[in-house]
């Protein structure tokens, strides 16, 4: 990308100036937390499309700009795809040879959809299936005013096949994942919309008497009508159940007061086509949202795999002046290939430090937050196996960090199994997710 | 068997031989008996003979397998497989073309018809109740324009919900897709809670917001304008003057008034003068949010300034939020710009370094003398669409109980566009007493109740049915109008639902006319063509601005230098214009469906008509133009949408043009590439660096045998358009093999003529755009495909289109239940000449569409 002065010049002035300046300014911490509560433990799932570059040197050493930081399993060295990653090296693992069974017939074009579910959508889950984030915000999500945050770059859901969020209630209920950061950000922190709390007590208030009446005439609606109608009307009613439980929730959650983010240095008008300010504008809501404890289980598509009609398709060109597509750039691997993983690499890390720059009890947020990074379309081939997965943080959650690991043998290692570690650690204890077969130490 | 590495030209020769000495098998001709025996004695053998080996036990390629089945169709089981094997024989797929021991046509025939007729008898003897017909919520666009006709304001709600799912080459009202999340009620809880605050108004006159800006033409402003005149350029983005406005109201109507004329140089009779509203445009950051509030197009001359009338609706503007600059607080805003949007196809003529100012002299200049804005209108209030809802009444007054009911039951009866019953209208009643209590006026507590109305399953859901009511008729009229309009019936509709006159087929006949002819039928024209042919990535294809420097209309200036002009209507803008409203014309005029593939006209404006070398197209309306044999245009596989979209930016890609033929007009079902593929690049070498014709590439991706089933099948289809550029512009030459091109330079390109002499220094070899097609024969380049699709393959295009129409119309897709109405349909629009719209009327008419799920 074209260097612009007035724009590097912001950045630096905004990020560059230290913790007085740091983006945006929060006054106070601990919202609603109640004395003596453990820390808040997290997740994040994120998520990047068409697949990396795994070059490799005829020589047999490792490529510069493989996406993986170093060749052999064992402790981590970063090459320069992965360079972002150096200073964080203690808090980061790859994980090699991990894949969903149940994506691998679903093409790589399509197998986005299961990432975060593990779901075995050609055979036997047709409409996919719980996410590992909504998993653990059933569990846990009542601790904080949002029981997740579901954000994307394209917004939507998508469709079978093409989805553009990674979390699900459960089969055919896909979540929209947000993308305006103005909304996003409106939804997380003013959602009183400007008004008083008595006002907004009384208006919640009468909105559970009147969506209890919905309910009621609702079904008796149902009742009256065909087959074919209830299973519809029945969607509706499990819809209009979930709003009434959210009016509940939301008025317990006027009780604790909102905390109060200042917009300063953040953009919320950002557009698409600065896709650097745009996606670190997502990683700051989404550090916001946890540093205010507004939510502790999250996922976000930074790309999807069919994002031709949306400005992602012209990322790699507005990053790097690549000629082509962003897809394109999967395939025909040109030399900038590494460079685009780098930038991404960049956002990521960016995010991460941000995170461990926090401190959080003894440690800081990063320690409390686990992290995962990878695509489940790892090549340029629509190949299905062998993702490229990195997990971040969670050092007070029992992960250790600093290595590769490989799960490149005879006996098959699922990648279900990590989000079942994943989940005990945040405290929604399972010894089952998808196809897993155990748990997965780190 | 077929050897991988046999190249398409030869095999089919090889087959053809080879099929004319063999007659393995048991010879079919003839009839077969019908059901389990013929199957036994026939059917199964010739499975045995022709298929088993590739879908069988051993290998099951395309996941199609056919030694387990039963022949029993009748018991109603595998009908699908049933199908697909039925149009893979019918259609010549399989056996494939190359494989050795191929059927006679005989035999293949009557193996067709003992599927298709035993089909038939199970489709007859199932009859309509095992249609499946599921109710679907309506889709974003739907949503909107039912908001619009029953409220009579536009506001733009669908931008806050849930994207719709969309997946190429289908349309986005599948039943199965369409869901209620409770994140998605959330979003129509607001989205009707938006509607209501601004569909009811307050009680009492309303402030009137005023500002006001004048602009003299005699007073000199920047670059050789005056200060009334806007101009093409103006630093880095299009030429515009801005009214700041500090305040509006809420809700309401705003009228815009402008006195302009036009300054043309001669040879100019017209310019465009376009308002947006919104935030700051920041041409130089890209920055900016804005609505579009109109364009009229100025033919007065200066001595005869006029004033225009511009209204919208002030809830659609995007607000500039407050900010602090250098510790001064700016409070929000929004900003009326005036654009001066001339395009004349030559903007980027004017590449010189620098910025040309001279260019917004020379071309036509819009002369702004004043702008005057004002919200809300109040010329009637309350206005219209306050007392539709809450109507004048002496009832209001004198039983304020009753006249509420009143007002719910109207509402509620346009809302679920059927007459409601009882218990209905008395729980919103009762929801109604719940708001009364505890707000101050009727307005407050009548636009919480009815926002509720909208987001009751009857609203949302297509034809949710309380079985209480006489609904079958509503039914239909809803059918008709969301298929044609997208929206909620009018009140002719709801009179003939009402008289019970709406299912006569002459009825329908005049009723879909009516509707095809209302400006309201431009949103399913749109709506339709752009998920049919899939034209929406066009926009965001990344044209190589190197290979074809004047394609998009560039900064000059500046940071942005070299990227396109923001915030302006764009030569991609133009071509999506140009396909829907190609869709449109043919409609209107009833033209033959054939002229999808060729045509005596083109839908052109003055950029694309430049773009496309026609002569004589003046100004940016799109309007039908004769075509002659040296445009080289003609229907839509010219187009730049189809063309653009389905290349890489830099170059054609027959693989998307191929899929794009093969899915939008031919209707096949293309698969994606299976997992585990390697890309185009990989199977030829480590890089594609080196520029390698996409001809011989194909081709040695071809010769790789896990790409060769698909691809023998593909290609073909996509190397006949590869005489049209990336850009969509027809050009012969490409540049030589393994060489890389040199980009475009301006510096060193910077005249017209430099620019010819540069494309003829790296477009140098002729094209080739041969293949042979499937089943088919040699075609070498655009004007043969047509010809040959013409000719050879009409049915399946008629087909296709009815398809897509019985499809669209009732939202789901189509199954082997709709197969032989569909065969009805097409024998129809034979008789009938393929007349479009006249295929339109059928599809109305036909039972598959007006069969309704509740009884009379």
């Amino acid at each position: 990308m074209k260097q612009r002065s007035w724009h590097i010049n912001r950045r630096e002035f905004i990020r560059g100036g230290g913790a007085a300046l740091a983006l945006p300014f929060l006054q106070g911490m601990s919202w609603g937390k109640a004395a003596g509560e453990a820390l808040p433990k997290r997740m994040v799932v994120s998520y990047i499309a068409y697949g990396v570059y795994e070059p490799k040197n005829k020589d047999g050493s490792h490529h510069d700009w493989s996406w993986w930081p170093c060749k052999d399993a064992g402790p981590l060295t970063f090459n320069q795809s992965a360079a972002p990653f150096a200073p964080l090296k203690d808090s980061v693992s790859y994980l090699r040879g991990l894949e969903h069974a149940g994506g691998i017939g679903m093409g790589g074009h399509s197998s986005g959809d299961v990432f975060a579910t593990g779901a075995n959508m050609t055979e036997f889950e047709m409409t996919n299936n719980i996410s590992v984030d909504q998993f653990a915000a059933k569990v846990n999500g009542h601790k904080t005013r949002y029981a997740s945050l579901v954000l994307g770059t394209e917004g939507g859901t998508g469709s079978y096949g093409s989805a553009k969020t990674l979390s699900h209630y459960g089969p055919s209920r896909p979540i929209p994942s947000m993308h305006r950061p103005q909304e996003i950000f409106n939804r997380l922190f003013k959602p009183y919309a400007g008004k008083g709390i008595e006002q907004v007590r009384a208006d919640l208030k009468r909105e559970a008497s009147v969506l209890d009446l919905m309910m009621e005439d609702s079904r008796r609606l149902r009742s009256r009508l065909g087959k074919e109608y209830q299973q519809k009307v029945s969607e509706y009613l499990d819809s209009i159940r979930a709003l009434e439980k959210r009016v509940e929730r939301t008025s317990q959650w006027t009780h604790q007061p909102l905390p109060n983010v200042d917009t300063k240095g953040l953009n919320l008008e950002v557009s698409h086509k600065d896709p650097e300010e745009y996606t670190r504008c997502l990683y700051d809501l989404l550090y916001l949202a946890f540093q205010t404890d507004s939510t502790r289980f999250a996922t976000l598509m930074l790309e999807s795999e069919q994002s031709q009609g949306s400005e992602m398709w012209n990322y790699a060109n507005y990053v790097l002046g690549y000629k082509g597509a962003t897809h394109d750039i999967a395939h025909k691997r040109p030399k900038e290939s590494g460079q685009w993983d780098n930038w991404r690499a960049k956002q990521h890390a960016y995010f991460l430090n941000r995170l461990r720059n926090t401190p959080e009890g003894d440690s800081n947020m990063l320690d409390q937050t686990v992290v995962v990074w990878g695509s489940a379309h790892p090549h340029a081939s629509h190949s299905t196996k062998n993702y490229p997965i990195q997990v971040a943080g969670g050092k007070a959650l029992s992960f250790r960090h600093g290595n590769l690991h490989s799960f490149d043998g005879e006996k098959k290692v699922p990648l279900a199994n990590l989000f079942v570690s994943i989940l005990n650690a945040v405290d929604a204890p399972t010894d089952k997710f998808a196809d897993s077969t155990g748990e997965m130490t780190l | 068997m077929k050897s991988p590495l046999l190249s398409v030209r030869i095999a089919p020769v090889i087959a053809w031989a080879i099929a004319c000495v063999s007659l393995v098998g048991k010879a079919l001709a003839g009839e077969i008996p019908a059901g389990k025996s013929g199957f036994e004695s026939h059917i199964r053998p010739f499975f045995e003979t022709h298929c088993v080996e590739c879908h069988g036990p051993d290998k099951s390629k395309g996941k199609i397998t056919l030694h387990s089945l039963d022949g029993d169709l009748a018991a109603g089981r595998e009908l699908e497989r049933w199908e697909l094997i039925l149009d893979a024989l019918k259609h010549q797929e399989m056996p494939p073309e190359e494989q050795e021991n191929r059927p006679s046509a005989a035999d293949r025939n009557a193996v067709v018809k003992w599927i298709e007729s035993s089909l038939r008898d199970y489709v007859q003897r199932a009859g309509k109740d095992m249609v499946a017909t599921m109710t679907r919520r309506l889709t974003n666009f739907e949503y909107q324009n039912t908001i619009r006709d029953l409220l009579g304001i536009e506001l733009e709600l669908a931008k806050d919900l849930p994207l719709d799912p969309n997946k190429p080459y289908h349309f986005n009202n599948t039943a199965e897709l369409m869901m209620i999340g409770p994140d998605q009620l959330v979003r129509y809880k607001e989205a009707a809670r938006k509607a209501m605050a601004s569909a009811i108004v307050d009680p009492g006159k309303p402030d009137v917001y005023q500002a006001r800006a004048d602009w003299g033409h005699d007073k000199p402003g920047k670059d050789g304008l005056s200060q009334a005149e806007i101009g093409v350029y103006q630093g880095p983005g299009v030429g515009r003057k801005t009214v700041r406005l500090k305040s509006w109201p809420k809700t309401g109507e705003f009228r815009i008034r402008v006195v302009a004329s036009g300054n043309f140089p001669p040879g100019f009779q017209e310019v465009p003068l376009r308002l947006v509203m919104g935030t700051d445009l920041r041409h130089d950051s890209g920055a900016g949010n804005y609505h579009e509030v109109g364009t009229v197009h100025l033919t007065n001359s200066l001595d005869e300034p006029e004033e225009f009338e511009f209204r919208g609706r002030i809830e659609n503007i995007p607000v500039q939020p407050a900010s602090v600059h250098r510790n001064k607080r700016r409070p929000t805003s929004i900003t009326i710009t005036a654009q001066n949007i001339f395009d004349n196809g030559e903007l980027n003529d004017h590449r010189k370094s620098g910025f040309d100012a001279s260019w917004s002299v020379k071309a036509p200049r819009v002369v702004l003398q004043s702008l005057e804005f004002e919200a809300p209108v109040v010329d009637r209030w309350p206005p219209e669409h306050h007392t539709r809802i809450l109507f004048e009444s002496p009832l209001r007054h004198t039983d304020n109980g009753k006249y509420a009911y009143e007002v719910i039951k109207r509402f509620m009866t346009r809302a679920f566009r059927r007459p409601v019953a009882r218990e209905e209208v008395d729980h919103y009643h009762r929801i109604y007493k719940i708001y009364d209590v505890e707000f101050d006026t009727l307005e407050q507590a009548m636009r919480e109740t009815l926002a509720m109305v909208l987001i009751s399953p009857q609203f949302l859901y297509h034809s949710v049915m309380d079985q209480t009511a006489v609904t079958k008729p509503y039914e239909l009229a809803s059918r008709l109008s969301y298929f044609l309009w997208g929206s909620m019936p009018d009140k002719e509709l709801f009179e003939l639902a009402a008289s019970g006159k709406l299912n006569d087929p002459a009825v329908i006949e005049t009723q879909t006319c009516r509707l095809l002819a209302d400006k309201r039928a431009a949103g399913f024209v749109e709506n339709f063509t752009v998920q049919w042919l899939s034209i929406a990535k066009m926009k965001t294809v990344n044209i190589d601005r190197d290979l074809f420097p004047r394609f998009l209309y560039t900064v000059h200036v500046g940071e942005r230098r070299g990227q396109e002009v923001l915030f302006r209507p764009t030569i991609r803008d133009y071509m999506h214009e140009e396909t829907v409203g190609f869709i449109s014309e043919m409609i209107r005029n009833n033209a033959n469906v054939m002229s999808l593939v060729d045509s005596d006209f083109a839908f052109l404006n003055e950029p694309l008509a430049v773009h496309y070398g026609v002569d004589g197209v003046h100004g940016l309306k799109l309007r039908a133009v004769p075509v002659k044999p040296e445009h080289r245009l003609g229907g839509l596989l010219t187009q730049g949408a189809v063309l653009v979209g389905n290349s890489t930016g830099s170059a054609p890609h027959p693989i998307y043009r191929a899929v794009w033929l093969r899915e939008a007009i031919l209707g096949d079902k293309v698969k994606p590439p299976p997992a585990e593929v390697p890309a185009l690049s990989d199977s030829v070498g480590d890089s594609a660096d080196d520029a390698v014709s996409i001809k011989n590439l194909l081709a040695l991706h071809r010769n790789k045998e896990s790409c060769y089933d698909c691809h023998v099948r593909l290609d073909p289809w996509g190397i006949p358009f590869e005489r049209y550029s990336a850009i969509g512009k027809y050009q012969p030459q490409v540049p030589k093999d393994n060489v890389r091109v040199r980009g475009f330079n301006h510096q060193q390109d910077s005249t017209f003529a430099d620019y010819q002499a540069y494309l003829k220094s790296i477009y140098t070899e002729e094209v080739e755009a041969t293949s042979r097609v499937p089943l088919g024969p040699d075609v070498d380049g655009m004007i043969q495909l047509k010809k040959y699709l013409l000719k050879e393959r009409k049915d399946e295009i008629v087909e296709n289109v009815i398809q897509r129409l019985v499809s669209y119309s009732l939202g789901r897709e189509l199954t082997y239940h709709d197969r032989f109405e569909v065969e009805r349909l097409l024998k129809l629009a034979e008789k009938g000449g393929y007349r479009l719209r006249d295929m339109i009327v059928s599809v109305c008419q036909s039972p598959t569409f007006t069969s309704t799920t509740t009884k009379n």
